[in-house]
This record gives structure tokens, C-alpha cells and sequence, in this order.
């Protein structure tokens, strides 16, 4: 499977998919003009990877901001993995960002996931 | 709202509004508002403070400098979604749309449109899959005031400009109307909203618009404006639908005349002309003859004179080309009480759709329920007046639903409004309005109307006391029509310039008003009575005629067939009576109860025999069958009594809908006979288990059973022929003290008065009484078929004709022939006459002998004459009787000795105790009954003939005189017809069917009501 590597920029989340290498990560700012436009092909290529997926997935979220509409995509996101075998998430926030920590809390209710959370 | 939902939406509210820069002191009113919409009182403070914590409002800031955020935190992002996914869970679609909207209004409040704020609600909206460009519109219809900015197709503009620059925005023109009345349809959830941006006060169903609010304009809403007209959700939902026809449709009274029965006039001649879409009043002082107009327009009743014209069609005349296309909604209630609304409904629907499936069906229900905001009640039972379970007015929205759910293309409604609430009112003929503008032309008898009901009608038709016509037009003008006519002064005004309010009552006092005589006291003296009113309508009236259209009405009645209807009449009773738990538990309980008490009442012995209880000696088991037939009877009359005067009316609406009187006829039949079977067979069961009647349940249930069935075609014949159910049980006892009294047991047949009866037969009158079929069935099948008598009784047969012939028969015959031999010489005429009878007698005696007397070679016709008649004669004769004797006597001692040795046989080879086998199968008292062997004397002479009776049971009837004739003795063992011989018990179950048969006839050509009727005449 091909790689879906995003740079990230002032609006935009850092975004890596690897398959091959298991590696798995949205990082950054999240506050694109149309989040449902930038998500997608992240919707898309999860769509595929969860066909035939890893036996162990291991999601990595290392968000320092995202805006409401990103956060509906989120949690689209996170229902799609929902429905991959083997998959957990790694939940990263700032030490002093209690609102990410609450964020990633309420996520992990919203979604049938094991959840790991881990300050930077 | 449940308190979690409303809790969710709380802190909705409160995420959304701690954005950009904060709650406001108006928006907090419009959130404390929407509490005091939803909640009570107190509880309103509660949810005030969890908004207050969750927004932070009246927080010290405890000096902490807050750093303005401006990005939403992702806390409350995430939070948003948690929410708008449990209200997911839980509202529908249509309620999400609500709530959207309550959200945007609430921004909308303060105007505080920031993008933080919109944002978030954009989500929530894609949250509550809402459409994209649908949330633009709510959006915009919300948020926006001045709607020229505006172009959505699903937007329309009421106002009082004649011209509005919009392209896509659909327009009213209205008069008189302040500002702008704005409608959004959300097509995806089929809702419409209005709201009002203007300074008028606008009544919405009865509650003042505020200005800029946005309301949800719900089925069958109006909204009025002060002086303007007012607008009706159907006028307005039409403008959204493209495909609105009206029907083609054309209504002409002619010259109606109608007289009643007893030479009073109803109506005298009413012109009557419209066309579809029209909902018309029909307003007159009591007895003016309104609803006699209305039976008569609607084809219920037929006009003495003139004609009703459908689309040119004769209602009156041909009934069947208009079938479907008239609905009628009369006073009455038309409910069945014992179904719920959707039930009522659902069956009515049944009986006119053949070709609609289940899903179909439920769904057009449903259409119908929501339409009439009873939707929420479908699963109530209606109850009856007095014990409620739905309000009067929705009873009356139901009983239009019946009609309604099959468009019928007319309609006529007798008073709908009649003890409603005037809220409750005001919807019923907000519907019928609703109704009319979807093309329907509607016929109402109104009576009182308020002011805001007189208006919705189209036309008005007044009437005057003796059927006259004095007014037929706009319901307005009627007021200054008549204030014109009497020259009062402001007659120009039919209405209140400042309220727009009409007095319908003034058009009354007007009409009614009676002239004062000198001391200023009302005569009872009219000023202008009804023929000069009619006079003045004639000449001031044309009627503008519409033309007769030559399609057939629209119509879309499809009748199942007649096995079909029964089904669906048969699921429908049987649903009301299994709802009435009081009538079925009664019903199953009674026939159990009343076995029990009969049985353990009469359970005896007598005492002197001893020991326990032996069925053998129960002394009374011939009362008990009796009395069991009594209470088959009882309980098959009481239970059918009044069912088809509890339908009359419903049967009265179906009318309409021509509905097979077979089928209605026959499901009842059915349910009573299965009804019945349940009762006979509880009964038979537990009142033979305690008598201990071993092995006779199917023949006791079978007789019982039939006899239930023949009082339950009884029953339904005195109900369809009685008019209240009063009259009915006061019949029962007439019906049933004869069928007690000519049932055979309680009174001997033979000691009767002379002129019913005959002896050696049943008389005729008591042949009319399926008691005493009933009765003589079970008591000779009990008595022969009994597992003891069973293998005794052709055996015992011959030993009791042969004891009879021997004992009795011959000793008078020969007594006969003596007397003969000793007086045939005599030259006294009366001796002579007693000869020749007593010569007859023998001869008719020795007919039943012809076998024995055929080796003879004596011609007993002319021997047992005067003229052959002599000494030899009677010699011979002597000798042959002597023979016949010893015939007989061997015959008796043969059948007795086959008899022991048949019983000896039996105690060796089996188990077999007689005397055991007597005790549990044999009852004593029952064969005394039926060898009735208490009479006086065994051998009687009657009409020349000796009359046996003793044994009847074991008496084979007399030869039948013609092929038809089937009378025989009581308790006979078989019975003639037909040159056959039948076994009496299926003989006389067969005669109880005829019976019931021929009382179904009577019942479906409605026999005995025709009766009544010619002689109440």
C-alpha cells in the first residue's frame, strides 16, 4: 500500500500512513477552510487499509489544536478505525493542555477503542 | 423532551453561546423562554442554573485576568459532538430539525452571528444529517429579516404587495396585511414554519405571533390576521405542490320537495348548485328541516319531488353508479367503542380498500391520524361516552377519519361541533376546510357557530322553520342581507370593522324576532314570518347553476369481496369483544358457574338407598337436561340480543359503502356460534363431570350447542327487528317461558288443552319449540346409547313390544271382537254404531299385524264389516289371536333368555358387572321418564285406534300418513320422512338447523322488523 504522507502546515495536521512500517500519525493544527475536503482521501486510505490490516494498529494523535468541523472528521475517523481488528489509539497531549487530555477522554467514549493516553 | 435530551440540549445551548464573547442578557431570556415552553415552572429554575454553570454566567471572575480565547476549545468541540450523537439516539429527524433551528434562533436572539458560533452549528447540523443546502435555507429563514435578500423555492412571501421581485420565492397576495408573513417548507422531513415580520397581531391557532419568531405551522394550522383573510395550512401547502388538480366534480339539487309520513312538510323547494372545493353551511332555527335537507342531499333519504344530481347522476335513482363518492358523518357517535382509534380505523379502511396491502394500509391510517392530530392516541381505546378515554373532539375528528381515510368527493356532516370545546371546534372545521380546498365539497349543518367558524365557510344555506329556503350565499353578506331586509340601521356592515368578528347569531334574532304588543311584552307572533322570507329569498336569489359535468365522480372505493368482508367483519368483532375483558370473562365464567351451581345442587340420592352418591338413582337428571337447555338457550339469546342494535349505527355509516349484508350477518354468526360452542361445551363438561353422566359429552354438547346456535339467529332476528335493547330483554322472557313450557317435561303432551293437542302426538305448536327437539334428542339418545343400554336395548325392544302385544293389545282386541259378536245382531241404531266403530277399531289394529294375518286368507276389509261381519268371523278371528298370543310369548321368553345368556356371556368372558355397569350408566329416573311409566294406563282408545303409552321409547312410530309427515310420539326412537326412518337424535339436531336456518332467512330479509313495522303502521 502507498504511503499518505502530508507536511503539515499553519491550518493543516501533519499526517503520516504507513502501512509497512506501522506507522500511523496526525499531528499538528487542525483548522483547515474545508475540513471535509482534507480529510477525505485520510477517509479513503483508511477505507483501504481496513480491508487488509496490520494485526496490531497503533493510531497516533499528537494534536495541539483542532477546530470544531475538524473534530467532527475525527471522529469520523475514529469510527472508521472502530472497525479495524487490533487497533488502538495513542492520545498525546501537551502536559498542560488540559482541554486536549478532556478532548481525547470524551473521544474515547464516543468510539469503542482502547485508548492510551500519553503526555509530550 | 425527556430530561436527558433537554439536559444535552442545555449544555448545546450553553457551548454555543460561551463562544465568541459570551452569553447576553438576551440571549439568556430566549434560553429561559424555551425552558418555560418546555417545562414547568419549577423546574424551569433548575435547567436556568445548569445553563448558568455550564455557560459560566454570574461567575466572579475571582480576579483572574481571562484570556479571550479565539478558537473554540477542542473540549467543548468534542463535547458538541457527544451531545448532537446521543440526541442522534433519541429525536427523530423532524425534532432534530426543531432543535436546529431553536439553536439558530437562539444566536438569532442577540444577533451575535459570529463565526466561532456558526461553526459550531454548521457541525451540529452535519452532526444531525441535515442537508447542506437545507441548512442554508433554515439558516437563512431564521437569521435573515428583510426577505428580499432571499431566493429559495421552499420560501413563501404572504404579503400586501402585489408584486415581489423574487424570482424563486413563491408569493400570496393578500389584503390588508401588515408587513410579511414568511413560510419555509423543510422538504426532507415534510415540515413547514411560518414566521411574521410586521406589526399586526397575527393569531396563530389561537396564540399571538411574535414578531420575528419562528413557529412550527403544523397540520390543518391557520393563521389570521386581524383584517386580513385567513390563510389555511392547505391553501398554503398547495403553493409547494406542483401536482394540485381539482376534482372534477358538479353537485345539483333541483326543486327538492320532501314531505314526511305524516304530511308535514320537511323542505320546500331547495335549489342547491355546486361545484368541487366548497365547504357550505347549512344553518336554520331548530326544526327548520336542516338535517332533513342533509339526509335528503346525501341520498338517505328520498325526495318527495325533484332530484340530486352528481355529475348528472341520479343519487336517489342510481344508487350504484355513485357508490363510494358520498360520505356521510352524522350526529352519532359511529365508534366501536370496545377497538382502539387505529383499529376503528384501520378496519374501516379494510372494508373499502381490497387492493391496498398491510403496509399500505397502515400507512394511509396513519396519514389520516396525523392529519387529524390523533396520531398520539391511535393505541387509546375509544370507550364509550360516558367512560372516556379520548375527548369529545377527537371522538368527532375520528368519526370524520372514518369517512374520510376514502375521499369520498361529497361529504355531509351533521353537526360536528355540537358539544365540543370551541377549541376543539374550531380544528374539527378547520379540517373540513382543509378537506375542501383539497377539492372536496363539503355539506355542513352547523349550529351556533362562533364567529371564526361561520367565516370559514364558503356558503352559507339558511333555512326557515317548515323547510323553506330564505338564504343561500356568502356567510357575511347573510348579516347584512338581513339587517338590510329589516332596514337596521349600519346594514352595510357585516362585520366588526375593529375586530373583523361576524354575530351569527344576529342573522337569528333578525329572522326570529317577534313583535312586542303594547304593554312591551314579546308576542309569540313573528314580525316577518317563514313564507315571507322565502318570498323575499325567491326574489332577491338566482341561482348561479353550475353545469352538470358527464364524468363519473372521482371516487376511489374498492369493496373486498363478500368472504373477505366476513373475514375482516369477523377479526373486527372479534378484537371489540376480546378488548371488553368484563363481557368475556362474564360470558366464559357464566356457563361454568351456572353448570356448577346446577350440578352440585341437584347432585342426590336418595337416602334410604344409602351409602354415596350413585348417578343411577340420581332422581334428577331429567330436570337437569331441562334446565341445561334452558341455559343454552338463555345464555344463546342474552349474548346475541344486542348485537345488531349495538351496530346500527356503524351499519347505518357502511351503508355508504355497500357492504354485503351476508358477510355483516355471517361473521356475527360465527363469532356467536363459536362463542356459543365455548359455553355449551364448558357446561356440558363440568355439569356432567359432577352429575357424573359418564360418556355422553359430544351428544349433550351437539344438542346443547345447536340449541345455543338456534337462540343466537333468535336473538340477532329480535335485535335487527327492536329498536333499543331495552325492548329486546323485556321480549326474552316471551321467547323463553314457551320454550320452558312446550319443551315436554314440565307439562305431559298429552295433558294439554284439547285444542293444541293430539294424542299419541307431539302437537304442532310445541313442534314450533327447539326445546322440545332439543329435549327429546338428549333424552332418547341418553337413554338408548348409554354404554349399559346400548347392548340391551334391541333386546329389551322386543321384550317390551312383545309384553305389550301380549298383555294388553290382544286382551282389548279380543274384548273388541267380543263386544262385536255380541251386539252385531242388534237392531239399535246407536248399539249398532258402536259395532261398526269397535269392527273398525280391530281392523285398524290388526293392519299392524298384516304378516301374521296374510296365511289367513281372510279379507279384513270385508269381514270387519257390518254386512261380512258374523259369528264364523269372529271364530276365526278368535283362534287367530291365540296364535298370535303364543307368537308373542315366545318372542317375549326367546329375547328374555338371549338377554341373560347375552349377560352371562359377558360377566364370564370380561370384567363385567351389571349391576356396577347399571349404576354408573344407567339412571333410573330418566327410563321411568321415557317408558313413562307412571301412566295411568298403559292402552288407551283413541280415534279408533288403541293408542299405546307405555315404552314410548321403545315404541316405533305409527305409519306416517303422507311422505312429509314426520310426527310421532314423544321419545320416539326414530323418526319418519320420506319413507325413511331416521334416528331421533340426529332427526331432531337436523330440525333445530332448519330451524335456525329458516330464522337466518327471516333475519337477512328482515322479517320480523317489516312486521312491526306494518302493524306500528
Amino acid at each position: 500500500m502507498e504511503i499518505l504522507n502530508l507536511e503539515g502546515a499553519e491550518d493543516t495536521p501533519k499526517i503520516i500512513l504507513d502501512k509497512n512500517n506501522g506507522i500511523f500519525e496526525i499531528s499538528g493544527r487542525s483548522l483547515p477552510e474545508d475540513s471535509a475536503e482534507f480529510y477525505r482521501p485520510i477517509l479513503e486510505w483508511l477505507g483501504k487499509y481496513g480491508a487488509s490490516p496490520n494485526p496490531k494498529t497503533s493510531f497516533v494523535f499528537k494534536l495541539e489544536y483542532f477546530n470544531t468541523a475538524s473534530s467532527k472528521l475525527i471522529l469520523d475517523i475514529l469510527s472508521k478505525l472502530e472497525d479495524i481488528p487490533g487497533m488502538s489509539v495513542m492520545w498525546y497531549y501537551n502536559e498542560d493542555d488540559e482541554d486536549m487530555q478532556e478532548a481525547g477522554e470524551e473521544f474515547s467514549e464516543l468510539v469503542e477503542i482502547p485508548f492510551e493516553f500519553k503526555t509530550y | 423532551m425527556s430530561e436527558e435530551i433537554l439536559k444535552a440540549l442545555t449544555q448545546l445551548f450553553a457551548i454555543i453561546t460561551k463562544q465568541d464573547g459570551g452569553v447576553t442578557e438576551n440571549e439568556r431570556d430566549y434560553i429561559i423562554r424555551f425552558f418555560q415552553q418546555e417545562l414547568d415552572k419549577d423546574s424551569v429554575k433548575e435547567y436556568v442554573d445548569l445553563y448558568d454553570q455550564f455557560v459560566g454566567y454570574n461567575v466572579e471572575d475571582n480576579g483572574e485576568v481571562k484570556v479571550e480565547k479565539k478558537l473554540t476549545s477542542v473540549k467543548d468541540s468534542v463535547k458538541t459532538l457527544a451531545i448532537c450523537k446521543k440526541i442522534n439516539k433519541t429525536l427523530t429527524q423532524k425534532q432534530k430539525v426543531i432543535v436546529l433551528i431553536k439553536i439558530l434562533e437562539l444566536v438569532a436572539s442577540d444577533k451575535n452571528l459570529a463565526f466561532q458560533r456558526m461553526e459550531i452549528i454548521d457541525t451540529i447540523s452535519n452532526v444531525f444529517n441535515i442537508g447542506k443546502d437545507e441548512f442554508k435555507l433554515i439558516e437563512a429563514f431564521v437569521l435573515t429579516e428583510d426577505f428580499a435578500s432571499l431566493d429559495f423555492s421552499d420560501l413563501l412571501v404572504v404579503n400586501s404587495e402585489p408584486i415581489i421581485p423574487n424570482p424563486q420565492l413563491k408569493h400570496i397576495f393578500t389584503e390588508n396585511l401588515n408587513g410579511t408573513i414568511l413560510f419555509m417548507k423543510v422538504d426532507s422531513v415534510d415540515l413547514y414554519f411560518v414566521k411574521y415580520i410586521g406589526k399586526d397581531d397575527l393569531i396563530l391557532n389561537g396564540f399571538i405571533v411574535k414578531y420575528n419568531h419562528v413557529y412550527l405551522f403544523s397540520n390543518g394550522s391557520t393563521i389570521k390576521g386581524p383584517k386580513s383573510a385567513p390563510l389555511y395550512y392547505s391553501d398554503l401547502i398547495v403553493n409547494f405542490q406542483a401536482d394540485f388538480k381539482a376534482n372534477k366534480l358538479s353537485f345539483n339539487a333541483k326543486a327538492l320537495e320532501y314531505k314526511f309520513k305524516n304530511g308535514g312538510i320537511g323542505l320546500r323547494n331547495v335549489n342547491i348548485s355546486e361545484g368541487p372545493g366548497k365547504l357550505i353551511g347549512i344553518m336554520g332555527a331548530s326544526g327548520a328541516g336542516k338535517t332533513t335537507l342533509l339526509n335528503v342531499l346525501a341520498g338517505i333519504e328520498s325526495p318527495t319531488d325533484g332530484e340530486v344530481l352528481i355529475n348528472g347522476i341520479n343519487i336517489h335513482k342510481e344508487k350504484d353508479k355513485i357508490q363510494g363518492v358520498i360520505g356521510y358523518v352524522s350526529q352519532d357517535d359511529l365508534l366501536i367503542e370496545e377497538l382502539t382509534v387505529y383499529q376503528n380505523l384501520y378496519y374501516n379502511a379494510k372494508l373499502c380498500f381490497k387492493d391496498l396491502n398491510e403496509a399500505e394500509l397502515d400507512k394511509r391510517v396513519i396519514e389520516v391520524l396525523s392529519s387529524l392530530g390523533l396520531e398520539q392516541r391511535k393505541d387509546l381505546k375509544v370507550g364509550s361516552v360516558l367512560d372516556k378515554t379520548i375527548s369529545g373532539g377527537q371522538r368527532k375528528r375520528l368519526n370524520i377519519a372514518l369517512e374520510l381515510i376514502r375521499e369520498p368527493a361529497v361529504m355531509f356532516v351533521d353537526e360536528p361541533t355540537s358539544g365540543l370545546s370551541s377549541r376543539d371546534s374550531e380544528n374539527v372545521i378547520d379540517l373540513l376546510k382543509e378537506l375542501s380546498l383539497k377539492g372536496k365539497l363539503i355539506f355542513v349543518v352547523i349550529h351556533q357557530p362562533s364567529s371564526d367558524i361561520y367565516k370559514m365557510f364558503d356558503k352559507m344555506f339558511i333555512m326557515d322553520t317548515g323547510g323553506y329556503p330564505i338564504f343561500y350565499g356568502n356567510p357575511v353578506e347573510a348579516v347584512t342581507y338581513f339587517k338590510k331586509a329589516t332596514h337596521q340601521v349600519d346594514s352595510e356592515r357585516g362585520q366588526c370593522g375593529v375586530c373583523g368578528n361576524v354575530n351569527p347569531e344576529q342573522i337569528f334574532n333578525i329572522i326570529e324576532a317577534k313583535v312586542v304588543d303594547e304593554y312591551g311584552q314579546f308576542t309569540n307572533k313573528r314580525k316577518v314570518n317563514p313564507q315571507q322570507w322565502n318570498e323575499l329569498f325567491t326574489e332577491k336569489f338566482k341561482l348561479d347553476k353550475t353545469e352538470d359535468i358527464k364524468e363519473q365522480p372521482p371516487k376511489n372505493l374498492k369493496i373486498p369481496s363478500k368472504l373477505k368482508q366476513i373475514l375482516i367483519f369477523t377479526t373486527r368483532d372479534f378484537l371489540s369483544k376480546i378488548s371488553n375483558k368484563q363481557y368475556l370473562i362474564i360470558n366464559l365464567l357464566e356457563a361454568p358457574l351456572l353448570a356448577f351451581l346446577l350440578a352440585f345442587v341437584i347432585r342426590y340420592k336418595n337416602v334410604t338407598e344409602g351409602g354415596a352418591y350413585v348417578y343411577r338413582f340420581n332422581e334428577n337428571i331429567p330436570a337437569f337436561i331441562l334446565i341445561a337447555i334452558v341455559v343454552a338457550l338463555f345464555m344463546g339469546l342474552t349474548v346475541s340480543a344486542e348485537e345488531i342494535i349495538k351496530d346500527r349505527k356503524i351499519l347505518k355509516r357502511e351503508a355508504f359503502l355497500n357492504l354485503s349484508r351476508t358477510s355483516y350477518l355471517c361473521s356475527k354468526l360465527s363469532i356467536l356460534f363459536f362463542l356459543s360452542a365455548i359455553q355449551t361445551l364448558s357446561f356440558v363438561l363440568l355439569g356432567n363431570y359432577i352429575l357424573e353422566i359418564d360418556s355422553m359429552t359430544f351428544s349433550y354438547w351437539l344438542a346443547l350447542f345447536s340449541i345455543s346456535c338456534f337462540a343466537n339467529v333468535l336473538g340477532l332476528n329480535v335485535s335487527s327487528a327492536f329498536n333499543s335493547a331495552v325492548t329486546v330483554y323485556i321480549i326474552i322472557p316471551l321467547l323463553l317461558i314457551p320454550q320452558m313450557v312446550l319443551s315436554g317435561l314440565l307439562f305431559s303432551f298429552d295433558k294439554l288443552n284439547n285444542m293444541i293437542s293430539t294424542k299419541g302426538k307431539v302437537p304442532i305448536i310445541a313442534d314450533l319449540m327447539a326445546s322440545r327437539w332439543a329435549y327429546e334428542a338428549i333424552a332418547v339418545y341418553h337413554y338408548k346409547n348409554n354404554p349399559y343400554q346400548a347392548s340391551f336395548y334391541t333386546l329389551e325392544k322386543e321384550t317390551a313390544v312383545a309384553d305389550f302385544k301380549e298383555a294388553y293389545w290382544l286382551p282389548q282386541v279380543l274384548e273388541k271382537i267380543t263386544f262385536s259378536q255380541n251386539n252385531y245382531k242388534s237392531t239399535d241404531d246407536s248399539v249398532k254404531r258402536e259395532v261398526a266403530l269397535s269392527l273398525d277399531l280391530i281392523k285398524n289394529e290388526l293392519a299392524g299385524e298384516k304378516d301374521f294375518m296374510a296365511g289367513n286368507k281372510l279379507d279384513l276389509d270385508k269381514v270387519l264389516s257390518m254386512e261380512g261381519f258374523n259369528d264364523e268371523v269372529a271364530g276365526k278371528l278368535r283362534s287367530q289371536l291365540e296364535a298370535l298370543e303364543k307368537f308373542y310369548l315366545e318372542k317375549f321368553s326367546k329375547a328374555e333368555s338371549l338377554k341373560e345368556r347375552f349377560i352371562a356371556l359377558k360377566e364370564s368372558k370380561f370384567d363385567f358387572k351389571l349391576n356396577d355397569f347399571k349404576d354408573k350408566y344407567f339412571n333410573e329416573s330418566l327410563s321411568d321418564l321415557v317408558r313413562n311409566v307412571n301412566a295411568k294406563d298403559r292402552i288407551i282408545e283413541y280415534e279408533n285406534r288403541l293408542l299405546k303409552q307405555s315404552d314410548p321409547v321403545y315404541t316405533d312410530p305409527v305409519k306416517p300418513a303422507s311422505f312429509l309427515d314426520y310426527r310421532t310420539h314423544f321419545f320416539a326412537p326414530v323418526k319418519h320422512m320420506f319413507g325413511v326412518l331416521y334416528d331421533t337424535f340426529y332427526f331432531n339436531i337436523i330440525v333445530i338447523w332448519l330451524m335456525s336456518l329458516i330464522l337466518y332467512f327471516a333475519l337477512y330479509f328482515e322479517v320480523f322488523k317489516k312486521i312491526i313495522e306494518i302493524f306500528s303502521k
